[in-house]
């Protein structure tokens, strides 16, 4: 199965769900929310835009996203390690991690913060 | 131990190779040679023992530091005061954090001539014989006295070439962009609780930039020198090895020997890119009253090369793991790691090699000697993780004990994420035999000298790794802590 093949499927499974109203999220905050058993954070960065990570390390599988949030420089630091991760790719800019966590597509809907997982 | 009855005449003297000359030539013991201390006089600076955010503030403004330095500081601070010591490893509970000056300086500049280094200093270092060793076998040489450098140099042809060595306060002043870009990547300051102290107060160590394609011949060196009692000492060193470069980097370390603790807390962050060799040699010989705790750690891109080669001989307390991340195709890494653990001394030493990427290969190889109720400890990480297809890695650990009273103890983790990674683990203890020492004697050896030339063999893969100065400064060393150990 090609990678490609595989997003889709992902794709086509996703879940949508509502985070929360935009106005309980302003820039600057993170939410975190479960979908299916995964922990998700949602974070409002400076630029406006809202990003979506899982909540685990690739270091070491503890919890990021209640970590430090930068929402000018669009960054999340692991409170375990202090790996930098960039919330719009979800790689890490430092070590110890190495391997990027996944993301999620997050938007805006009626005033709504809605996210595909 | 009873000297077997046996005659035999002695062997006849043969011609010494230069190795065996340095190795006649032992002088006296650590208190002689390195153990000296001068006194404080003419200081420019000492901050009063403890540790707060208005001391760390004061570092940073007495090096007139840019504010996102300042900033950084203040934050691993927190890190600091906010992480737990660790329990693991060592005894760290003994470490009294209150009692310590966090910054010395000794002399108001770091000068290019031995001429315009203090004389106290120029004499310890002199002693020490650096600027010897400059003169017939290095390509630059920084020398660190306290917290800061005090005498810098590096080959003009270098320089010329682009080649950057310079001490670490000195390359943030001069090359900023180049520091920030590279500084904390490698260990973030919350890596851990140690690797968060010197990032809150560290000074002096070491930056080198090897341009792209430069292959420095000749090592560069680093000397780091703690003289006050109570003294902490957090170099922080930065290698960047651009595209298909080459350099070797040494260092060594010693210090007075006082009643009570000081503390030595390093960070070493290497990028070595694509294609670059970079090998990083430490002799440590602190006294043993200094508390080593050091963060150490390597990025190989593709195709790269790094080697940590790591002695330690000193201290009360070694605990340090140089490691290397393996995240370029065919990249590799090399430990090379020896512990020698004499009375009171603990070494808790290994290394850690993570293979990030498809094709990588590595090698551990750690030794430890314990005697005279010493531990060694190895501890150590060999991870092959998802996508490191094909990788490749060795790890030999092997350990030799002198005596009932000493210790050693393995603890060696192994993760591995894919199904063809081809891993080999070897692990042995052993102790001196009657029978070798007894072989050995039948050949004219007494028994203390049989014991070096076990001791000596047992090493000898590492010291052969070593440039030749080293090698027989390292022999040297070993000789002196087997001084007197059996009987």
């Amino acid at each position: 199965m090609t990678t490609d093949t595989r997003e889709r499927e992902i794709d086509s499974m996703a879940t949508e769900v509502t985070v929360c109203r935009l106005d309980e999220l302003p820039p600057g905050e993170m939410r975190l929310v479960e979908v299916e058993g995964r922990k998700i954070g949602v974070f409002h960065a400076e630029d406006g835009e809202l990003y979506a990570i899982e909540d685990r390390c690739s270091h070491d599988d503890g919890p990021l996203a209640e970590g430090e949030f930068d929402a000018a420089a669009c960054t999340v630091e692991c409170p375990r390690h202090g790996s930098l991760f960039d919330l719009r790719s979800g790689r890490p800019k430092t070590l110890p991690a190495f391997q990027p966590v996944e993301t999620f597509d997050a938007r805006v809907e009626d005033g709504e913060v809605k996210l595909e997982a | 131990m009873a000297t077997p009855e046996i005659t035999v005449p002695p062997l006849s003297p043969k011609e010494l190779t230069e190795q065996e000359k340095g190795l006649k030539d032992i002088g006296s013991d650590y208190a002689e040679r390195f153990g000296f201390h001068d006194p404080e006089t003419g200081y420019a600076y000492k901050a009063p023992k403890g540790l707060s955010e208005q001391v760390v503030r004061d570092i940073s403004e007495y090096k007139a530091e840019p504010e996102w330095m300042r900033e950084f500081r203040l934050k691993a601070l927190e890190h600091f005061q906010q992480r737990p010591t660790p329990k693991w490893g060592g005894n760290l509970g003994q470490i009294d954090f209150d009692n310590i000056h966090y910054f010395v300086r000794a002399s108001e500049k770091n000068s290019v001539s031995w001429d315009d280094v203090p004389e106290d200093i120029k004499n310890t270092f002199d002693r020490l014989g650096i600027p010897e060793a400059e003169r017939k076998f290095l390509s630059g040489v920084g020398a660190q006295y306290e917290s800061e450098v005090v005498y810098h140099q590096v080959n003009e042809k270098l320089e010329a070439q682009g080649v950057i060595f310079t001490d670490m306060d000195t390359a943030l002043r001069e090359h900023e962009d180049l520091v920030r870009e590279y500084w904390a990547t490698v260990i973030p300051p919350n890596d851990n609780k140690l690797a968060a102290l010197n990032s809150a107060v560290w000074s002096g160590g070491s930056f080198v930039y090897v341009p792209a394609g430069v292959k420095v011949e000749m090592p560069l060196q680093a000397y780091f020198r703690i003289n006050t009692e109570n003294m902490g000492q957090f170099e922080r060193t930065l290698i960047i090895a651009e595209e298909g470069s080459d350099v070797h980097y040494v260092e060594g370390c010693t210090a007075p020997v006082y009643s009570t603790d000081s503390l030595h807390s390093a960070v070493v962050e290497i990028i070595a890119k694509p294609g670059a060799h970079v090998r990083y040699t430490t002799v440590q010989n602190w006294s043993h009253n200094v508390y080593n705790l050091v963060t150490k750690r390597a990025v190989a891109q593709e195709g790269a090369t790094m080697e940590w080669v790591d002695c330690n001989l000193g201290s009360k307390l070694t605990m340090k793991y140089p490691s290397i991340y393996l995240l370029g195709e065919r990249a590799h890494g090399e430990i090379l790691s020896i512990a020698f653990a004499g009375a009171g001394q603990h070494q808790d030493a290994g290394g850690k090699i993570i293979h990030g990427a498809p094709k990588t290969t590595s090698s551990i190889f750690a030794k430890s000697i314990s005697k005279d109720g010493g531990r060694g400890t190895y501890r150590g990480l060999l991870e092959v993780a998802k996508g490191a297809t094909e990788s490749k890695s060795k790890v030999v650990c092997d350990a030799l004990l002198l005596d009932e009273a000493s210790r050693s103890d393995t603890y060696p983790t192994i993760r591995i994420d894919e199904n063809d990674a081809n891993v080999g683990h070897e692990a042995s203890v052993s102790k001196i035999g009657e029978e070798q020492l007894f072989y050995l004697q039948s050949h004219g050896l007494d028994e203390e000298e049989a014991s070096k030339m076990i001791v000596n063999g047992f090493i000898e893969p590492i010291t052969k790794e070593l440039p030749m100065e080293y090698a027989v400064e390292m022999n040297r060393l070993i000789e002196l802590q087997m001084e007197g150990s059996i009987g």
